[in-house]
């Protein structure tokens, strides 16, 4: 099952979306991977990863690092060696980093046709998987007018927001720990 | 009247169109410098509207409240800002909280309330 998982920030979304995945493998016994999406470029960064990946400690998740091109990892292998099944449960936080990485490269010159390349690559993964845990970022109800890169930035987002909620079968909405399920397996 | 809310680009117009049978020669997408299109059935982006009416100085509710009757057939699609941080700029301030109370007006006024959240729709009301 593909599971879309948003909500405002630090409002619980990674911990649901982990023990969803969680339960997702054991449930089929399958293997639990999590797909790193964060680049880092400074040391603030890489302290950030490191919490991460502590945190993290314990729950079972095989780590996959894969910033852009995010099918290319199902022909990869895992922090720790192991090569990558596709029909394992993966976790992906956050499609709001992918887009990051896809949108502004680091050689600064913004790509504008990444939300539509992305959509197409998470469509094919979700696809490919069948068992991904999607996790964004609910950045849209804020009063502020933003520059145009940023407010295309955040069209980007929705329209990939928008596209996975049309392909999964679960869609929940995470606010300060308690979830909404706007799309239920079987039901929509 | 309907009220169909939620973020920027959740798929809110997409929504009054499959629904209410709409084409999109029956949208009218308010901006901060247009005139309301009364003729249109659906009155999309109105916190647009409300935000104009802001910088004019014009109460929001009251003018809602003035028009009534003109809103009584309308499909009104507005963009909820409701959930970002207050805005150091003190017109985008008073648009947020006009904005607000704007959507509490709308709300109780209309027979039909949704919510659509990433391309889904909830009915609230």
């Amino acid at each position: 099952m593909n599971v879309f998982i948003s909500g405002g920030c630090k409002n619980g979304k990674s911990f649901h979306a982990q023990k969803l995945a969680r339960e997702m493998a054991a449930e089929q016994d399958l293997p639990l991977y999590y797909l790193a999406t964060m680049i880092p470029v400074d040391d603030e960064d890489r302290a950030r990863i490191k919490r991460h990946l502590s945190e993290r400690d314990g729950w079972g998740f095989d780590t996959i690092e894969q910033g852009t091109d995010i099918c290319a990892c199902l022909s990869s292998r895992t922090l720790s060696g192991n090569a990558v099944s596709a029909s394992g449960v993966f976790l992906l936080d956050s499609v709001t980093a992918l887009l990051s990485n896809e949108m502004f490269p680091p050689d600064g010159s913004p790509d504008m046709e990444a939300p539509e390349r992305l959509a197409k690559q998470l469509a094919a993964f979700a696809r490919l998987t069948g068992n991904t845990v999607f996790v964004s970022d609910y950045i849209y109800s804020d009063a502020f007018i933003y520059d145009p890169l940023t407010e295309a930035y955040r069209r980007g987002l929705a329209l990939l927001d928008r596209t996975l909620t049309g392909i999964c079968s679960s869609v929940i909405e995470v606010s300060y720990g308690f979830t909404k399920e706007h799309k239920k397996r079987g039901v929509l | 009247m309907v009220l169909i809310f939620g973020g920027a680009y959740q798929g809110k117009s997409d929504f009054a169109l499959r629904t209410f049978g709409l084409e999109e020669k029956d949208l009218f997408f308010c901006t901060v410098d247009n005139t309301p299109d009364w003729g249109a059935k659906a009155l999309c982006n109105a916190e647009q509207l409300f935000l104009q009416l802001t910088k004019n100085n014009v109460d929001v509710v009251r003018f809602l409240s003035d028009n009534i009757d003109k809103l009584e057939d309308k499909i009104i699609t507005v963009n909820d800002v409701s959930q970002g941080v207050v805005p150091i700029d003190s017109t985008l301030r008073a648009w947020r909280e006009a904005t607000g109370r704007a959507m509490l007006f709308l709300a109780s006024n209309s027979c039909q309330v949704y919510r659509v959240f990433c391309g889904i729709e909830e009915r609230i009301k």
